[in-house]
């Protein structure tokens, strides 16, 4: 069915995809100056200019770099210790019987909740301070981590378990050899969908309650209905956004090269 | 094996309940958490019981509230299941539309649901239509996705195979692309809901004057954390109550997950 070579592929996914991107950007524009619309949307060229603008120039008390940094410090810091946590627990919880019933219930119940709803009792017990932004992202990112890795531990090949005891390796060895290895996808999988959620959490956190970062500047765009700033904020959370899944998918790629030649 | 299994429970059991003696004797018992900042789980559960008939402190049960959630999450995303799921068809089997549209998705599936609210905010005022439009948004990105990945992953063999017996285009579609694209197709209508759900709590939080997510917010204002912790707990369950229809759904269409 197909006579293109991949290379070809990849030149004509570029061509169209900065086609499709100018058109939309150029119905955006028509749209804006064309019709009532750009009375209350303002038209690309505006926003590429504030963005400009607003890198050297300061929205509040800080600029637009500056506000990017502490949205993604709070993120960083809770997610790693999320991480660690997550994936630790998540590996016992599937490896050891007892830790998974003493875990398992109490994950079950609090996991459907969604992080967001944690924001009014996490500033009821912090406060403003940083810790209430902490607090939120860790719980946006743990559980999921560690029913991810849970999940992995459980769905290791019991043939490979079995046949790594008949030829006689010890509990270390199983966990470091076998476990372990075929566990990390599911690790990566869980750090990606946790990552997502955690952006997507500290921009609520920072829209209810901040004075700083990415949420903050679309919620005082509301407050002061500056629709520049708004859309502003909206370009920097995507593409910042987009940035951390292509980061987090690039380190996948390097350190699970194995399991995609393996497939 | 059978014996252990039903030790395990025992484990579970005793932790549950060591948790819940630990929160009340925390609370209660010895008064190390205020009321004001940890009530204690007897208190939740009477609150929960009040909440049920009594509008006070916010102004509507919590029957309301969740109906008010309810309807904006389900009117947004049914409109975004309808239109996403044929959309994401059409622009994979397409090619044409797929290296023009997927692009722009690309672009959109980015930004967090919640960021639209303010834009939102400023076109439909804090009513139910700006929510609405948030959850459509949400809810047609994901759709589309999903719809999209399950019939790129079609088998070319199994399209190779119906070309050879003469099936027409219309017929590669309907009987071999959409049954294989169908177990994505689902899982895009559970992740949607889920994102749907989570994004009016959130847009609740933010801008509005009833529904689930304005009554904790208001109970953290007056400092009652018994009625966020019930509306948390209400949150949780009525999310995973949602999904009992799609669940269902699957297993009854999906033998055992695969066709």
């Amino acid at each position: 069915m197909r006579t293109k070579t991949p290379a070809q592929e990849r030149r004509d996914k570029i061509v169209y995809g900065v086609l499709a991107v100018g058109i939309f950007v150029g119905f955006w524009y028509a749209v804006t100056k064309l019709t009532d619309f750009g009375q209350i949307f303002p038209d690309p060229i505006t926003i590429i200019a504030n963005i400009g603008d607003k890198f050297i120039n300061p929205i509040g008390k800080a600029t637009l770099t500056g506000h990017i940094l502490v949205s993604l410090r709070r993120v960083m810091l809770a997610f790693t210790v999320a991480a660690a946590s997550g994936i630790v627990i998540g590996v016992t919880m599937g490896w050891y019987p007892v830790v998974e019933a003493v875990f398992k219930p109490v994950i079950e119940f609090l996991r459907p909740i969604p992080p967001i709803a944690w924001i009014p009792i996490s500033i009821l017990w912090y406060g403003f301070t940083e810790m209430s932004k902490y607090f939120l992202i860790f719980l946006a990112s743990f559980f999921v981590v560690a029913i991810s890795v849970y999940s992995g531990v459980k769905s290791v090949d019991p043939m490979l378990i079995r046949a790594a005891k008949m030829l006689g390796a010890k509990d270390n060895q199983l966990f470091t050899s076998i476990i372990i290895p075929s566990t990390v996808p599911y690790i990566f999988s869980g750090l990606q969908v946790a990552l997502g959620n955690s952006w997507a959490s500290i921009v609520a956190a920072e829209m209810v309650q901040s004075n700083e970062g990415v949420g903050w500047i679309i919620i005082t765009g509301q407050q002061s209905s500056n629709m520049i700033q708004i859309v502003t904020g909206i370009v920097c959370i995507a593409v910042v956004g987009m940035l951390l899944v292509m980061i987090m998918r690039g380190l996948e790629n390097k350190l699970c090269a194995w399991n995609k030649q393996g497939r | 094996m059978k014996k252990k299994r039903k030790n395990l429970w025992i484990v579970s059991t005793i932790t549950i309940v060591a948790i819940l003696v630990l929160w009340w004797l925390v609370t209660d018992k010895l008064g190390i958490f205020t009321s004001n900042t940890l009530p204690s789980p007897i208190k939740i559960v009477r609150t929960f019981i009040k909440k049920l008939s009594d509008p006070n402190p916010d102004g509507a049960t919590l029957f309301k509230h969740l109906l008010s959630s309810l309807k904006i999450v389900l009117s947004g995303y049914l409109l975004g299941v309808v239109i996403g799921v044929p959309l994401g068809i059409i622009m994979a089997w397409y090619e044409k539309a797929d290296l023009m549209v997927r692009p722009v998705f690309d672009m959109i599936r980015t930004v967090p649901g919640i960021a639209w609210v303010p834009v939102m905010v400023v076109f439909f005022g804090i009513g139910f239509t700006s929510k609405a439009v948030v959850i459509f948004i949400g809810a047609v990105v994901a759709n589309v996705i999903n719809a999209y990945s399950g019939i790129k992953q079609t088998k070319q063999v199994h399209l190779w195979v119906g070309g050879t017996f003469g099936a027409s285009n219309w017929q590669l579609l309907t009987r071999i692309a959409l049954p294989s694209a169908f177990p994505m197709i689902i899982n895009g209508l559970r992740i949607s809901l889920g994102g749907a759900w989570t994004t009016i709590v959130a847009a609740e939080l933010l801008a509005s004057n009833k529904g689930i997510g304005y009554m904790i917010q208001q109970a953290r204002g007056i400092l009652r954390p018994d009625i966020i912790i019930v509306g948390m707990v209400v949150i949780g369950a009525v999310g995973t109550l949602l999904m009992l229809p799609i669940e269902l759904a699957e297993k009854k269409f999906m033998k055992g997950g695969k066709w």
